[in-house]
Parts: structure tokens; sequence; C-alpha cells
């Protein structure tokens, strides 16, 4: 672990995905000891203060801090994207798998289930899920982690039947090991590098996708911080204090690029051939 | 006369994690022209390692300390890569081990036979082609011009090495790197790889070295002879007489490690029962598919029996449907016919309970393939161990004892399988098969890609667990030498048919099948 650690620093990609993480994960820990304001405390002296000494992003339309805003509802939208990411790759992972050892009729009912439910296209499904269970951040998360699963399950089929076909996996089989014996301890850890760098590419969608359903009203409730319900409310002043829109479309754009710079530097960590 | 190819002093480094590895210590050597020089040595003894140094292609982690590799009179290690890749094809040809791997996979093969003549030997396509028809026409491949219009995967292994040994000589190169051009390839495959080229040399007197860890096979293909340990080269000297009178210690270790078949290593007889039977086996891969006839099965109706306690070597050309036997008698590929064990019927995979399971176990050729990665030694002996029984108190004494079994040491239980060479994780493997304490041990080509004094150390190994738990070995293997020493009886395979089943004894009688007699005669005589 440390090894992969030392890899990851080495590769540009890597450590800058490394530094950007690093700085969320202590807007997620220390977000309310971070913030100068109270986020929720209200200042109509202070209505769309502009960035300066007092505010340092600026105001919005209710003269709360922006920064204070930010750092306090990180603990809200990352924790989120990432249990969402998380549910989706563990199922989708498991249902690939599965579908690689069961093969023959088995694997062709679930692997054209999955198709059927990737022609819907991602976030219209999310939409019809939150609708469905009702709005709140729980179950959009949910939504969201159903919508990857799919995804997630085609990405590791591919690599479970490359897995399958390995002699260890037909040394278990002639053994007599059950199935979910092979599936799980056999064939997984085995098919888990690359679900692994998928998973964090697909964080920033969950990200995207999240502050989207939030924007829609859908996700997460006023008055809470959630980013992207922070970027629907700003919306309509956007002529007036473009800043309380840009400043938390930044942070998300941050987030998105940290986590998909860490999953190019796991790529190139994770490959044993690459000998640097 | 000026060499062709001459190494003076050459030393190379690899640096991995902490600290270097040498690889190459101090190496001289000297190829005259039309002359083969053959490298002989363990793995890992940096045979192929010299190879790719003389081409040039070395990883990125190589540090060549010092040294000089001079072709005629080019210094090769001075060279910028664009006059590399003028010397590569051009005055220095290269055939690999593997040729299922060396032809691209989406281009026909006559593509990739002009284009190499195009860029080597400035021709025009047209004129490459007629070449290529030539060329192909000359290594003795029926209908070349058929051949040219055909993908790689739909030429046999033993066609795509005669095209790439053509197309290696037809660019005309000063030398001609072979790196165990036969090794993937069946004995009689094999032995009429090595007739080509004793034909192609003659007439075209190009030099070449030829690497191999098959010492009879090198003794018949080169004129001098070199041995490397470790990285450095221990003796050379002419062909006739290395062997004969090896005078490193090296070399007689590699010698004495050869398969002798007059050298019977098992002299007891088999017990009567009958332990398995096949009765008309057969193996088919696909199922018939709507509007699609079903493919010829892999095996047609085979039957054997083995003994308690017998060792019964199976023998045949790739594709004979050796290994179809294996995967059947384990329950990993449908069949149809019957197996009897212990006179109880099996009619397929669903009939393979706990005990069968326990009794017939299989060894895998590759042992990188067959641990996984993912689990420690110890993790992956335990599984058997706590499915066939043995309580959990005493697991790790168990393990201990498997690993002591094989002679490895106890403490390898906590190791991972990429922190042991090739020799000890198949020792690994065969800890896991007798860790079922079973009847029936399947040993599909096990020592095949290990070389000659592991392969010996393996097959005294696996004797002494016969003479210990008196279980039955049915040995798949297409190394005829070997399997003369230790078998009771061979059978032999052609085309998934069982052409001969015969006493070891019986081989060299008159009345045995054509085939096997071919068989008998393509494999290498013994050297030394």
């Amino acid at each position: 672990m440390t090894d992969l650690l030392r890899r990851l620093m080495r590769t540009p990609q890597g450590a800058i995905g490394l530094i950007l993480l690093a700085v969320l994960a202590a807007a997620c820990l220390f977000g309310p000891w971070l913030a100068p304001h109270d986020p929720e405390k209200m200042d109509f002296l202070g209505r769309f203060r502009p960035l300066g000494a007092q505010n340092w992003f600026g105001a919005d339309q209710f003269g709360r801090d922006v920064l204070s805003r930010l750092l306090v509802g990180a603990r809200s939208t990352l924790p989120m994207a990432l249990a969402a990411t998380l549910l989706g790759t563990v199922a989708g992972a498991v249902v690939g798998t599965a579908s690689a050892y069961l093969g023959g009729r088995w694997d062709e009912a679930i692997m054209r289930t999955i198709d059927a439910v990737m022609a819907v296209p991602g976030l219209l499904l999310a939409l019809l899920l939150v609708s469905t269970l009702g709005n709140g951040a729980g179950n959009a998360m949910i939504a969201i982690a159903v919508t990857f699963a799919p995804g997630m399950a085609r990405v590791t089929r591919a690599v479970a039947l490359t897995v399958r076909g390995q002699d260890y996996v037909k040394s278990a089989t002639v053994r007599g090991e059950r199935a979910s014996w092979i599936i799980f301890r056999e064939m997984l850890p085995n098919v888990m590098a690359p679900v692994v760098i998928e998973a964090t590419i697909r964080v920033s969608f969950a990200v995207m996708l999240f502050a989207t359903l939030s924007f829609l009203g859908l996700g997460a409730q006023p008055p809470a911080s959630e980013w992207g319900l922070m970027v629907a409310e700003a919306r309509q002043y956007v002529h007036q204090a473009p800043w309380i829109l840009i400043a938390p479309s930044l942070a998300i754009a941050m987030t998105a690029i940290a986590f998909n710079l860490l999953g190019d530097g796991l790529r190139d960590a994770m490959n044993p051939r690459d000998e640097r | 006369m000026t060499a062709v190819l001459s190494l003076r002093d050459y030393t190379l480094d690899y640096l991995t994690g902490s600290r270097p590895l040498r690889v190459l210590q101090d190496i001289s050597l000297d190829i005259a022209p039309g002359e083969v020089l053959g490298l002989v040595g363990e793995s890992g003894s940096g045979k192929s390692t010299l190879a790719w140094a003389i081409m040039r292609h070395l990883p990125k982690n190589a540090r060549e300390l010092s040294g000089s590799i001079r072709l005629g009179d080019t210094d090769l290690r001075s060279l910028p890569p664009r006059e590399l890749t003028r010397i590569r094809g051009r005055r220095i040809g290269m055939v690999f081990q593997d040729p299922s791997t060396a032809l691209n996979p989406t281009l026909t093969v006559g593509r990739q036979v002009t284009e190499t003549l195009v860029t080597n030997r400035g021709l025009t396509r047209r004129a490459a082609w007629d070449l290529a028809l030539e060329l192909l026409g000359h290594v003795e491949l029926r209908n070349p011009e058929a051949l040219m219009r055909r993908y790689p995967h739909e030429i046999s292994g033993g066609e795509k090495q005669r095209i790439l040994i053509a197309t290696a000589f037809g660019c005309r190169p000063e030398l001609i790197v072979f790196d165990e051009p036969t090794t993937a390839l069946d004995v009689i495959t094999g032995a009429r790889i090595l007739d080509l080229f004793a034909r192609l040399r003659a007439e075209t007197g190009v030099a070449a070295l030829y690497i191999s860890h098959d010492l009879a096979l090198v003794s018949r293909v080169a004129d001098r002879v070199a041995v490397m340990k470790k990285g450095r080269l221990v003796e050379e000297a002419p062909a006739a007489s290395i062997f004969a009178r090896p005078a490193h210690e090296e070399t007689r270790k590699l010698v004495a490690a050869v398969p002798r078949p007059e050298n019977r290593l098992v002299h007891d007889r088999p017990g009567e029962r009958v332990l398995l039977a096949a009765e008309a086996v057969s193996v088919r891969y696909a199922r018939p598919r709507l509007f699609r006839p079903p493919p010829p099965p892999a095996t047609h109706a085979v039957g054997f029996d083995i003994k308690a306690g017998e060792i019964l070597g199976i023998v045949g050309e790739s594709g004979s449907g050796k290994s179809s036997i294996a995967r059947a008698l384990t329950g990993l590929a449908d069949f149809s016919g019957g197996i009897r064990f212990d006179g109880r019927p099996i009619a397929s995979a669903r009939d393979m309970d706990g005990a069968y399971r326990r009794a017939v176990q299989i060894v895998f050729q590759h042992p990188d393939g067959s641990l996984n990665p993912r689990q420690t030694v110890g993790e992956i002996l335990s599984r058997p161990l706590k499915l066939f029984g043995t309580g959990q108190a005493n697991l790790s004494a168990e393990i201990g004892r498997l690993l002591e079994q094989v002679r490895l040491p106890a403490a390898y239980a906590t190791r991972w399988p990429h922190q042991l060479s090739g020799g000890e994780k198949q020792r690994v493997a065969i800890a896991r098969a007798f860790a079922a304490k079973p009847s029936l041990v399947i040993c599909d080509e096990i020592t095949a890609p290990l070389d000659v004094s592991v392969q010996a150390s393996i097959i005294e190994l696996l004797l002494s667990l016969r003479a210990e738990t008196g279980a039955a070995y049915l040995f798949i293997t297409h190394d005829i030498n070997l399997i003369r020493q230790i078998a009771h009886r061979i059978a032999v395979m052609r085309r998934g048919e069982l052409v001969d089943l015969l006493p070891i004894d019986a081989v060299d009688a008159d009345h045995v099948h054509p085939y096997t007699r071919d068989l008998m005669a393509a494999s290498p005589t013994p050297v030394g």
C-alpha cells in the first residue's frame, strides 16, 4: 500500500490528484471549524457583498458567507458522491464477476438485462428513480448507485472473463469449491485493479450527477449548502453577483479533476510493467 | 576472417527497487561467418537478455556498464535509434519462441511477409509478393498462394514458425538470433523445423546465435556451444565434444539432468486393481447451434484404464486431444461416454462428488497461472485441507508438513506466488494436489515450461511422493525421452484418437502404429 502511494506520487497526475484530494478531505473533516462564519447566518446589510476581506468569496442573496457555505457543504457533497460510487461499484463488480463465472445462458440473460438498463440515459434513470423513491439526499445516492452499476458490471465482466480462463479458477472448480468462494475469493481480488481505477473516474461523475439532481430540486433540500444546490440557487443572481455561482461551480470542477487525475495516476501506478 | 558478431567484456545491470542486479558479466564471444553458436543455460542465466542486448532492445531499467557489441565493423552500442532500425531485420534477424504472438493477428500473413521484404530489401510490392511466394514454397509450405491470404489464427503453430523463419532468411541478414524457436512446438513439428533450419543455413551460409535449453537440440544444430550460468559464460567448446566431455561443473550438471530413456527411474510394477477406466470418452467443446454444424469432437471415443499406483503416459503432438482427456476426467469439459472410478460409474461432471474430487487431482502446465496471485502460499494450500478433511486446529502444522513434503521451507507459507521461481511454484501446485491425499494425479505437461535441471528435480519429487502415498499418475507430455524413463505404459494420441496403448518395453517393437514409430524417431537422441 505504501509502495502504491509512492509510485502514485511519482507521476505528476497522481501527485496533483492526491494534493487536491487532501484539500477536499480537509474541507470534509474540518469544514465547520475552518469556516470563518456561520454558513446559515443571514446579514441583510451584506447582500451580494463582493469578494473582499469580510467575505473572501463574497456573500449570497441573503448575505451568507459563500466560503463558509462551501466548506460546510463539502460534507454533504463528497461523502454522498463517494458512497454512491462505492455502492454502484460493489454491486456492479459482483454482478459482472458472477455473470462471467456462470457463463452460458445466465451470462446472456444478465448482460442483456444490463444492456436494456443502459439504454436509458443515466440522468433520466436517476430522475425516474428519485421521483419514485421520493426527494432527498439518501434516495439520490441510491439512484446514482443504480445508474452506475450496469456500466461497472460490464467493465468487470470483461476483465473477469480472462480471469475465469486462468488455471487457478479451473483448479478451484476441480476441487469442488462453491460458486460463492470462486466468485468472491478467487476471481474478485484479481479483477479489482481496473475496477478501482474505473471507480475513481466515476466519483467525479457522481459529484456532477448529484449536483444536477440537487440543482433540479430532487437531491439535497434548502437551506443545505450542498454544492449543486448552491449552483441552482445562485442561477437567478448570475448578473448581479456571479461569484455566488462561480465559487461552487469551481469546487465541483476541482473535485471532478482531482478524481480524474487520481484515476489516471492509479492506472499507471497499478501497472506492474511500468518500471519507474 | 573478421567475425560477424563480436562481444567484448559486455556487462549489464538491471536497476530493480533497492540495488542493481547483475544480469550479464564480462561476456566475450565471436560468431564467424556461416557459423552457428548454440547458447545453453538454466532459465534466468541471461540467455534471452543477451539476445535482446544484441538486438539493442533493452528495457528502460537496463544499464550497460562496459564492453562492446560489434556487428562486422559496426559498433552497435554507439548507433542512434534511427540507424538501429535500419540494422534490425536487414542485418540481424530474429525468430522468437512463441510463433503465435509473433505475428499480428489483424493482418494477413502475406501482407506481413511482403511488408517486411519491402522495408528491408527495398523491393516493390509486386516483387515482394513474388519473392514471398517463393520463400514460403521453399520452407515446404503447401499452397503458399492460399496461405498468404489467411490470417494468423487460421494456420497452425508449426506453419507460423516456418513463415517467420522464411521471412528472417528472406531478408538476407548477416546474423539471425533464434530464441528457443522450437520450444513452443511439439516434437514432430520441432524436428521438421530443425531439418528446415539446417537446409536453409547450408544454402544461405548465414551466421546464427541459437538459444535453447534443450541440449540435444543444440548439439544437433550448432557448430560451437557456449554455456551460461548466472550471467557468465562458463564454457565454450565445439558442439561435437562439449556434452561428451563437459569441462565445467555447470555443463556437467546440465548433461546429467537430461532424461535418457534407457535410464529407468521406476522399477516396481503397478497393482492389479483398476483405479479409473475411461470408456469411449469423447469431448466436444461447442454445442451445436442453429444453422451451424457442430464442430468435430476434440477426442473420439477414447478408452483406457489406470491401475492403482500406475504411471500412464499420454503422448502426442499438440492438438491431439491429450489435454481434453485431462479436462474430461476432472469435469472441466463436457464429455460423452463414461468413466468408472473404483468400480463406480460416472456419466457426467455432475456425478463427480466430493470423494471423486478428492481422489482425482490435477496439476496444470503453467505454474504462473495455476496459483492465484492474490493469495499467499499458505492460503492456497489451506483450501484443499479445509475442503477434504483435517481439522482446523493443526492447519498451519499441516501446511508446514505439505511444504516439507515438496522440499520447500515451511516459512514459504507466508510468501506470495510472484516471489517464487517457476520450479518452486510448480512444487506448491504439486503440494496443493497432494493435500487432498489423492489416489490419481493428472499431470498436464507440468515439466514443459521448466528447464532441464528443474525438470529433473520435479520428476524426482513426483516419484518420491508416489513412493510415499502410492498415488497413480496420468502423465501428459510431449517429451518422449522423459516419459520413457518413468511410465509403466504409454498411450499415443493423434487427432483425437488413441492409436496405441503399449507397455513401456514394447514401444520399440515392430507391431506398433506407424505414427508411434514416427514419434519415437522424432524425439531427439540425448546427448553425452
